[in-house]
């Protein structure tokens, strides 16, 4: 084969970086694997929850599921609860969950909770995760083998000691080779191609692929090979978060879900870890000041945090861009995390579209230069299809609401509705979300997901025909009692979990 | 220590129980108590054989797991590698109750210093956060029902094993693959020729109580002896 692809080289650190190099490594055995990163360039580390796939990365990755949670500080995430978006009374709250039943199961109970005049929240009648979220259980005991559950659950995590224990993975088990460097610039090969990057003291450092996740700078991608910026703050207003980091007392409860709650113009992510909540304010700067955001961060942290002291926080501020490359693989350049593009983190879509990436990536790795156009062509096609819908869902979390203030009136305005959203949400008036509307392999947000958020902002499921027997109600709420006595609370689990690395850590 | 207590919402409303099978639970036992209404279930797994109370001079009946005291060669770690497991051992940590005052319904109770009763937040719940019974609870309630009610009948059909004279002492001896010879004494099974020798009259009147089919399942759960033998081996032979 003329011009094989051997020598994969990552530019940049952090999440996307090293998942990107220990997924590589794991799944193409016969390439090499450099990654080179600025020893004093610290990462966001904000990006705090994954999606179920990050199960089967790091099943994938050959890390044990206790050594992840212990390591990386983590716990459980089950889906997210919004509370707040519909109309911000006290009992506005729904939850999206990641457990869904098979899809003909799912219309049917949707129609069923209809049809019965929606007794209970929308997800309660369709998942008994529901009720394992709200009593802050774990999905999954001790005994079972690792990744498995009883339920479908991703990760919260702490992002600083994710990425470190992905580098020391990576660089002591599965031969990646790191170097600390600073890049300055590449050199090209006669087509174009990057043929090594050069690195402040040092050799330049050749190679066959180059993965851009030097994050929003794109200094590959964008900065070398003219990627253009596809601007989606027309549809996504927030532009801004402030995040801080509030201890929690030992033995408090740890949420099974990341709470959004809506505020006047945005939204407060809250993420709970065995030793801290990751807590942000996120809002668009043209509707809010940033000091106001600031008050209602300190707000949020006061009534729902027992024992923080609100006062002496000192919130980060995180300016952002919303929007994509408008090519992510060029040439041998690819671009992967916040390289590729960044929108608020309603959906903790980030990671996913990282681990989404690498799966597309491993899949139909080129093993040549001469079929490399053609596998950027695919890439292209499809990632921009993936950004639309996620620019679209996060979008419809917007559009039903009921909310009076400025901001979330100009959110439902019209013209900031992508025209396939409004065609959807035309047909979903008469029909159920389907398949139809979401045809591919690995939809990043399949017809559940789209009805959980529909449903739970209010918007009536429509009924065709006769609805099935409610005994399927039933059957969901036994299986939500059962559960919920069966599985440990996520503090219990992540505490014993604790003590019980202690234990085996003391030498015999 | 036994500690036993009426169960209830208000003292166990966070109870958990350890529902997996394990030694570390109290179920490294070589036999349980086996219910006559339960021998079809329990003739399919393991040995039934009679043992006499040497105060009473009462049989009852007992599903074998092992040859010795504290061995149980159907657990493995938290597996217990049959499909059913006897109610008097399934009910565990919890015991039928009854109140002093005659005729008055049996209670659920629980022992507190049962090995099954979790400290450690994790296992089964008992009541819910709303004080009602979880479905692993209605089920204990059920069995404790059923082992309660097949006690009582099950007198009846020791009774009619004396009167006809049906049993007998039973010894095994079985040399193993190593060349060690293991032995079982002490237990009393039927006596298959007095069994074949009943009059009309009489095997016309134990099958019409029922204990007809119950003591040809007694001779058939004999033939459990071969796995549990096998179950020896494999053990020893794995050290």
């Amino acid at each position: 084969m003329s011009n094989p692809v051997q020598h994969i080289v990552i530019v940049g650190g952090g999440t996307a970086g090293w998942l990107s190099a220990c997924l590589l490594a794991a799944r193409l055995p016969d390439k090499r694997v450099t990654l080179v990163e600025a020893p004093d360039i610290p990462t966001i580390g904000v990006g705090e929850g994954t999606w179920p796939t990050m199960r089967e990365t790091l099943a994938t990755i050959g890390i044990p599921e206790a050594e992840f949670l212990t390591e990386c500080d983590a716990a459980f995430k089950q889906g997210s609860r919004f509370d707040g978006w519909r109309d911000g009374s006290a009992q506005d709250s729904y939850l999206h969950p990641f457990s869904a039943p098979p899809a003909a199961d799912m219309r049917d109970l949707a129609a069923c909770w209809q049809a019965g005049g929606q007794q209970g929240p929308f997800a309660a009648a369709i998942t008994p995760q529901h009720a394992v979220c709200a009593a802050n259980l774990a999905p999954r005991q001790r005994a079972m083998p690792d990744y498995a559950g009883a339920l479908n659950y991703g990760y919260h995590l702490d992002a600083g000691k994710f990425a470190a224990l992905l580098m020391r993975h990576g660089t002591k088990r599965l031969r990646v080779n790191r170097i600390a460097a600073h890049v300055t610039g590449i050199s090209r090969a006669a087509n174009g191609d990057i043929a090594a990057v050069m690195l402040r003291d040092g050799e330049p450092l050749a190679g066959d692929l180059f993965l851009d996740c030097s994050g929003q700078a794109g200094i590959l991608i964008a900065g070398e090979c003219g990627a253009d910026w596809v601007d989606r703050s027309d549809v996504s207003f927030n532009d801004r978060a402030l995040a801080v980091q509030v201890p929690v007392e030992p033995g408090s409860p740890i949420a099974a879900q990341t709470i959004g709650t809506a505020h006047e113009a945005g939204w407060l992510w809250d993420i709970g870890l065995p030793t801290r909540r990751g807590i942000g304010c996120v809002y668009a700067s043209r509707f809010l000041s940033d000091e106001r955001a600031e008050e209602i961060l300190r707000s949020y942290v006061a009534a729902k945090v027992p024992c923080a002291d609100a006062a002496s926080l000192t919130p980060r501020k995180l300016a952002f861009k919303t929007g994509h490359r408008d090519r992510f693989w060029i040439g041998n350049c690819l671009a992967v995390g916040l390289s590729a593009g960044f929108i608020e983190p309603l959906e903790a879509s980030a990671i996913v579209l990282i681990e989404l990436s690498l799966k597309a990536l491993a899949e139909n790795f080129p093993q040549s230069r001469a079929s490399m156009d053609i596998h950027a062509a695919r890439f292209n096609e499809l990632f921009r299809y993936r950004w639309d819908r996620v620019v679209e869902f996060l979008k419809l979390h917007y559009v039903p609401s009921q909310r009076s203030e400025s901001y979330w009136q100009a959110q439902r305005a019209p013209e900031t509705i992508p025209p396939r959203l409004a065609e959807c949400l035309a047909l979903w008036r008469e029909q159920q979300p389907s398949a139809w509307d979401f045809p591919r392999v690995d939809e990043m947000f399949p017809a559940a997901s789209q009805q959980y958020v529909l449903h739970g902002m209010g918007v009536p499921v429509p009924l065709n025909g006769t609805p099935p027997s409610p005994a399927r109600l039933a059957d969901v709420a036994a299986k939500a009692r059962a559960l919920a006595a069966a599985l440990p609370t996520t503090r219990d689990y992540l505490d014993r979990l604790a003590a019980q690395t202690a234990a085996a850590r003391i030498p015999a | 220590m036994s500690q036993h207590q009426i169960l209830n919402p208000a003292d166990h409303g966070q109870l958990r129980i350890h529902t997996e099978a394990g030694a570390e639970y109290g179920d490294n036992v070589m036999a349980s108590l086996a219910m006559p209404a339960e021998f079809r279930e329990v003739q399919a797994h393991y040995p039934i054989v009679f043992r006499r109370d040497a105060e009473t001079g009462k049989l009852a009946a007992l599903a074998l797991f092992g040859f010795e005291a504290g061995e149980n060669l159907f657990l493995n770690g938290s597996t217990w590698e049959a499909r059913y497991r006897p109610m008097a051992h399934a009910v565990q940590p919890f015991l039928i109750g009854r109140a002093a005052e005659e005729g008055a319904p049996p209670q659920v109770h629980i022992d507190m210093g049962h090995a099954r009763v979790s400290t450690s937040g994790e296992g089964m719940r008992v009541f819910d956060d709303a004080g009602t019974a979880t479905p692993y609870l209605e089920t204990i309630a059920n069995m404790l029902g059923d082992l309660d009610y097949s006690w009582h009948q099950s007198a009846a059909f020791f009774t009619a094993l004396e009167t006809y004279d049906l049993v007998e002492p039973f010894s095994l001896e079985v040399t193993l693959d190593n060349g060690a010879v293991q032995t079982l004494v002490g237990f009393q099974t039927i006596h298959e020729e007095r069994l074949a020798s009943l009059d009309g009259e009489a095997l016309a009147a134990l099958m019409a109580e029922g204990h007809l089919a119950r003591i040809y399942m007694v001779l058939a759960s004999l033939a459990q002896f071969g796995g549990l033998v096998a179950r020896k081996n494999r053990k020893v032979a794995l050290g």
